[in-house]
């Protein structure tokens, strides 16, 4: 039972009991005042039945480059130096163009499915079969700021809910004890755009991405200064629920007032959930391992993958990670030194992610927990500043694992050169319905009403990308 | 050689700019072009990219006018004179920034716009008119229907007789009268007054936003005279607080920030301008209709205003919109951003609905839209100086004549660098991929495509890049002599020493300008698509409504008079959108939510108004005004018996303040706000307001409360923003954002909340928590969550303990070592009333438990449910 909401024996307990509660509390009832006073993180019940129950979103803020991970273009080696033919105008948003630039690393073959994926991922490779990668996403812009807001929020502009607002305001959250929607960011900042990236937008504040701090406490705020004790603190608690509840005597009705009430109970509890939640101490070393925590340069997205699952174990809906951040070197972005930068995040991510793949497996979620992998958009295939590779939105790779989907497949395909989406083209609503799909969201019936109009995720477009479906 | 600023400059065109490059080229009809027809292509094909629609440092090169007006830079040519035109100069890369950004023009190119300055640079062949033929097609103009044309929300408004009813104490204001017949006709009863004490903090917080003191409180429960209510009203209307409350509810219409948002969210350090005029626009009861035509169009109004800058910071609303994309595609959504929040604003439409298609359940026209963007689309900004023109010019010439100095200075360092550069690019190009270093071997005549690109390339960024920072002054200079090393240290230093001597920049208002009276046309835009133009059209309003004559814009005017068109055809007294909506906005602050429900959305999907006829009659009023003998008195005889004079329903036309005290003035506003059993069975939603609805206080208020409870807010008025401690945690996940937050014991940080810096990616966390609109969208109506994270937030907070601590400081010297003592101020102070004996036994026990027991007893008092919430 979710604890916002007052059942009409506890409403007659907090009323006093008595004929005339009883009488009043029917009334409520009767006029739908009670049902006012769910929590808007109370579970909700997917539009459809589906097996994702939850999500991991990891984004590799920058952008990666398709051609250096999981798009091989042999052709970039055999026309190294020259320019792209019959693709029209090419345009870079940084810098002068070169000509084609190969890839610095190897493809093989991996899994049953035989998927290419380069030395980039050796762990992930092992997960082929589990991958439904789509070579063919294309994005509305080449431009960080407006990238990042689609990829996030479905449109190019500000203001709009992420799909981690999306998700929890359509399916509520599992545990109410912790903030239904979490993010984590890179240690070395966090993705432009900044808090908007997960904010909720015009919808009510529940639903706004939490950040998770990676020292002290995961939430700001979230204990007491030093020197107030537990005890301390549940003593104060104590005394504002009796002063609150004497205030709620001419209001009995009032579902906010009680609601509010109520609130400081969960945030107690919040206390001891949240920092427990994220404890990875209490995790065996093989599994700690298996993450690649304690490893360099794999530790730190490590403990968040692994936090992220421990998360989603207790039943929070959304988890998003960051990895990447800043400007240039920092994230994804090799305008330059390509090597240098993929080299390392990739070193960074490649264990964790395939850890976390693993450990969810063998913990029986992996068919409960959604995956998704991806930037804002790829990159180029020419070179930029002699050894970078310059955004490109025309064509890239995502990939999604987990609840719902059909591993070992690859949709779509990209030019020769791997410049631009030709077959099998996708975009990001299309790949924004195929989330809301797989966790059970008809995505054309979940709205919201503002400014008088019924928002979408998807605004007027998107369709379910049905290869991606087991 | 190496200039940052041009770099980021660079940075921020291309990532911008990428989809101005979209705007159509023709270069069939070269061979019959004269000379300006020539320079126009060089300049369309290479340079309208950034400057044209983009406006790219303010500059658009598309038209005459905007050739001849130059950019925020200044003028860009002299026509005859091709050494004194920057453009050229720019173009020849003789000055930075090279133009355009990462290539040169061919020879032939830059020959055509020398010879066409020197022509002395005629504009025929010029106007975009001309360019871009108008099309024929004529405008597709769905008919209206006559139930579209009826819709109660386009007919004009009418000041029907109130009702007379048989309760006395309601028969006297208007509002009660319509409010008492509608409950009456459902069996509804008014709940009695609220007691005085509930009646002033409401009164306090509604047109303040601040509690009142336990001495104003008492002055007022034991002032016996008939008028004690309706002077609180009329002391509280001339509060310079009132015009801080009611600015922060307009803010959020127009969704004000301090930042520009978006990708690089960059500081706009004058917006407060705007926000100080609209408190003293609010404080100093300026007509609605005036607020409303000098925010479309203070410009245009300036030489009949009595207060010049005030109608040019005014036009700052034009600039509140988030940054948009770049490109003509950007400029689009720019506009759409300034027509959608301004019909929601002022009219109550959603006309931005109707951008790529006719309005789907509206009687609005996908043409209605592009007229009203034919209104805007002229505008540009200005950066207005706030001084006389001479000290503008002083200003100019200063930087100028600096700027003159420094110029050979930097020619110098670059000479000297030259020689040394030229060695470090050898070298680099050595250590780089085979095919690049053949590339750079093969003499240019014999490069192909590929290696063209790569040797240009490899130049660039050896040479010119301050990003990747393959070679850096650092390195040239190591490998310079010693001596040389020596001159380059003096260069150096001089040149920074001169850019000390720049003079500070000017104060300035954000504000607009048009480039003169006959702007480039507007185009409609079918599918709202920049690549399926349609015809040009004029500019227009809200068809359904009325047909409206645009003015002609006298001789000297510098701008169409398009938006003072618009201005005028809101606040024309045919027009009867713009005082419903605003009387409604007024209702909605005050009695919890509107008459009509959806305060921005008076149509179709919007909801129907719950009392029609007292919403016309109170927008009437507000338009027309009201004489004493037109409101309503007991048979015609004042009856002071609630302290209500003839007098309170005298109503100036289109002045907030009176229509404020109007419905403060009624008994509606009086009542209580207890459940009654009888009433909630009937009406559960108290859609016939037979009580005053609780309201949880926003997130600012709340700020302030707990400000003035402590007894530390710094109540001075206006001015530059404040800073208050964020954990740096939280904005550095924020790309190159900086908050330079100051302790919350800095008393520099404890002013009114409306004055904290709003930056659009880095939200204050009390405010975030508790249901700040997101900065970016008109916000007709705040959310009011209830959330877990807000009670940690009151719990644990730093602010809050440290204001708790404040507060129970305050107690210990206002009521001395005795706890019941403190605890009784206390609650005076927080709540205005003494605790109940339950209370004080309670309260007093906790404090003598504990041995910071009084200052958590205060943070209690932050918490309760009754601190929060109006009643």
């Amino acid at each position: 039972m979710n604890p916002l909401y007052y059942s009409r024996r506890e409403l007659l307990t907090q009323l006093g009991g008595g004929i005339a509660g009883v009488a009043f509390a029917d009334l409520l009832n009767r006029n739908g005042v009670l049902a006012q006073s769910k929590s808007p993180l109370a579970p909700k019940p997917q539009h459809f039945a589906a097996k994702a129950k939850a999500v991991i979103s990891i984004f590799c803020y920058g952008g990666v480059s398709q051609v250096d991970t999981f798009d091989p273009k042999p052709t970039l080696l055999k026309h190294q130096g020259e320019t792209m033919v019959g693709v029209g105008e090419v345009r870079p948003t940084m810098g002068t163009p070169g000509g084609l630039m190969p890839s610095p690393w190897q493809f093989k073959r991996h899994g049953q499915c035989g998927m290419e994926i380069s030395e980039l991922f050796p762990h992930i490779a092992q997960h082929a079969d589990d991958l439904a990668l789509i070579r063919s996403m294309t994005a509305l812009s080449p431009a960080h700021g407006p990238a990042l807001f689609q990829m996030n929020t479905g449109s190019i502009l500000a203001g709009h809910p992420s799909v981690g607002s999306w998700v929890t305001y359509g399916l509520g959250s599992e545990n109410e004890n912790l903030p239904g929607f979490i993010v984590f960011t890179d240690h070395r900042g966090g993705p432009i755009n900044g808090a908007p990236n997960w904010g909720n937008g015009y919808m009510p504040a529940a639903y706004q991405g939490t950040p998770f701090r990676d020292s002290g406490d995961p939430i700001v705020d979230l204990h007491p200064p030093k020197g107030r004790t537990p005890e301390q603190q549940q003593k104060w608690l104590r005394l504002l629920r009796e002063l609150n509840e004497k205030h709620l005597d001419h209001n009995p009705a009032d579902s906010e007032l009680s609601a509010r009430i109520h609130s400081y109970e969960l945030a107690f509890r919040m206390q001891t959930h949240a920092t427990d939640a994220i404890d990875i101490s209490k995790e065996s070393a093989a599994t700690q391992k298996l993450y690649g925590v304690g490893e360099q340069p794999a530790d730190y997205f490590g403990k968040q993958a692994l936090m992220a699952r421990r998360l989603v174990e207790r039943g929070v809906r959304y988890v998003q990670i960051f990895s990447g951040g800043g400007n240039f070197e920092p994230s994804w972005d090799a305008h330059w030194d390509l090597k240098g930068n993929h080299g390392q995040h990739c070193a960074e991510t490649d264990k964790p992610i395939a850890g976390l793949i693993k450990d969810l497996k063998s913990r029986g979620l992996f068919d409960s927990t959604l995956i998704i992998w991806h930037g804002e958009f790829g990159r180029l295939p020419i070179s930029e500043r002699m050894d970078g590779r310059d955004h490109n939105a025309l064509g890239f790779s995502v990939w999604l694992a987990g609840g719902g989907v059909k591993g070992g497949t690859i949709i779509g395909a990209t030019d020769d050169y791997g410049y631009r989406a030709v077959e099998n083209k996708k975009t990001v609503y299309e790949l924004h319905a195929t989330i809301l799909h797989l966790l059970g969201l008809d995505y054309d019936k979940l709205t919201y009403r503002f400014n008088g109009r019924d928002m979408r995720l998807t605004d007027v477009h998107g369709r379910v990308i049905k290869e991606v479906l087991a | 050689m190496r200039n940052r600023v041009y770099q980021k400059l660079t940075l921020c065109l291309m990532a911008f700019g990428w989809c101005a490059l979209a705007a159509g080229s023709n270069v069939n009809a070269w061979r019959t072009q004269s000379l300006s027809q020539q320079a126009f292509v060089v300049l369309q094909q290479n340079c309208f990219g950034c400057h044209g629609a983009a406006r790219a440092s303010e500059l658009d090169l598309r038209t005459a006018e905007g050739v001849l007006a130059g950019g925020e830079n200044g003028k860009v040519i002299v026509p005859g004179k091709a050494q004194a035109s920057r453009l050229l100069q720019l173009v020849t890369h003789q000055e930075k920034p090279s133009m355009p950004p990462g290539k040169k023009l061919s020879d032939a190119d830059i020959e055509t716009l020398r010879k066409w300055i020197v022509a002395g640079a005629s504009f025929e062949g010029f106007a975009p008119a001309a360019a871009e033929a108008p099309k024929t097609e004529k405008l597709p103009e769905r008919p209206f229907t006559a139930a579209e044309r009826g819709f109660w929300a386009f007919q004009a408004p009418q000041r029907t007789t109130p009702p007379r009813t048989a309760l006395a104490s309601w028969n006297r204001n208007p509002i009660d009268a319509f409010l008492f017949a509608a409950m009456k006709a459902k069996g509804v009863q008014p709940s009695p007054r609220a007691d005085r004490r509930t009646l002033i903090r409401r009164a306090y917080l509604d047109l303040t936003g601040l509690p009142p003191a336990p001495e104003e409180i008492e002055a007022f429960v034991n002032d016996k005279a008939p008028d004690a209510y309706e002077k609180l009203v009329d002391r509280l209307l001339a509060s310079p607080h009132y015009g801080e409350r009611w600015a922060r509810h307009w803010l959020d219409l127009v969704r004000y920030a301090d930042s520009g948002g978006f990708e690089f969210d960059v500081d706009r350090p004058d917006g407060w301008r705007y926000r100080d005029y609209v408190v003293k626009a609010f404080n100093e009861d300026k007509p609605y209709d005036q607020f409303i035509k000098e925010q479309l169009a203070g410009d245009e109004y300036a030489t009949e205003s009595d207060d010049t800058q005030a109608a040019m910071i005014a036009t700052g609303f034009l600039r509140l919109g988030p940054e948009m994309g770049g490109g003509e595609r950007g400029r689009q959504d720019a506009l759409d951003d300034i027509i959608t929040t301004t019909s929601l604003t002022f009219m109550g439409m959603t006309v931005g609905c109707a951008r790529c298609h006719d309005h789907k359940f509206d009687p609005i026209r996908q043409s209605d839209f592009y007229r009203i963007q034919a209104v805007f689309a002229p505008t540009r900004p200005l950066s207005h100086p706030l001084v006389k023109p001479d000290v503008v010019a002083a200003h100019a010439a200063e930087t100028k004549r600096i700027e003159a100095q420094q110029k050979p200075l930097r020619k110098a360092k670059d000479d000297l660098e030259a020689p040394y550069l030229k060695i470090l690019v050898e070298e680099a190009v050595s250590r780089l991929p085979e095919y690049m270093q053949i590339a750079w071997r093969t003499p240019e005549d014999k490069r192909t495509p590929g290696q063209k690109l790569n040797v240009q390339q490899i130049r660039k960024t050896l040479e010119d890049d301050t990003l990747s920072m393959k070679l850096t002054d650092k390195d040239i200079v190591a490998r310079m002599t010693k001596e040389d090393q020596q001159k380059h240290q003096d260069l150096v230093a001089q040149i920074r020493a001169l850019d000390k001597q720049k003079p500070k920049p000017l104060p300035t208002a954000r504000a607009i300008s048009e480039m003169g009276k006959q702007p480039a046309p507007t185009y409609f835009l079918h599918r709202g698509s920049i690549d399926t133009k349609g015809p040009a059209v004029s500019p227009g309003v809200l068809s359904v409504v009325s047909e409206f004559e645009f003015p002609v814009p006298p001789a000297q005017a510098k701008s169409s008079f398009r938006r003072r068109g618009l201005a005028e055809w809101m606040t024309n007294k045919q027009n009867p959108l713009t005082s419903r909506v605003m009387v409604n906005r007024l209702w909605q602050h005050h009695f919890g939510e509107g008459l009509v429900r959806t305060p921005s959305n008076f149509g179709k999907l919007g909801d129907a108004p719950t009392h029609p006829e007292l919403l016309d009659w109170l927008a009437v009023t507000l338009r027309d005004g009201m004489m004493n003998d037109e409101g309503r008195t007991m048979n015609g005889k004042p009856n002071n018996e609630a302290g209500i004079h003839r007098s309170s329903f005298r109503v100036q036309p289109w002045s907030l303040k009176d229509m404020h005290r109007l419905m403060l003035l009624s008994q509606a506003y009086q009542m209580a706000s207890d459940d009654i059993a009888a009433n909630m069975a009937l009406d559960p939603e108290n859609k016939l307001l037979w009580r005053m609805p609780r309201v949880r206080l926003e997130a600012e208020a709340i700020r302030d409360a707990m400000l003035a409870v402590a007894g530390n807010l710094d109540r001075s008025l206006g001015g530059p923003c404040v800073y208050p401690w964020i954990d740096p945690k939280l904005f550095q996940s924020s790309t190159k954002r900086t908050w330079p937050g100051k302790p919350d014991d800095d008393p520099t940080t404890w002013r009114r909340s409306l004055y904290i810096f709003s930056k659009r990616s880095i939200r204050y966390p009390l405010f975030e928590t508790f249901d700040q609109p997101n900065l970016v969208n008109s916000c007709e109506r705040r959310n009011r969550s209830t959330i877990a994270p807000q009670a940690l937030l009151l719990m644990n907070n730093n602010f809050v303990i440290l204001e708790a601590q404040k507060f129970a400081e305050r107690l210990q010297k206002e009521a001395g070592a005795d706890v019941t003592k403190q605890v009784e101020r206390g609650y005076q102070l927080a709540l205005g009333r003494a605790p109940t004996a339950f209370e004080r036994t309670k309260t007093v026990a906790f404090v003598q438990s504990t041995s910071n027991g009084l200052a958590e007893f205060c943070q209690a008092l932050f918490n309760l449910n009754e601190f929060v919430y109006r009643q």
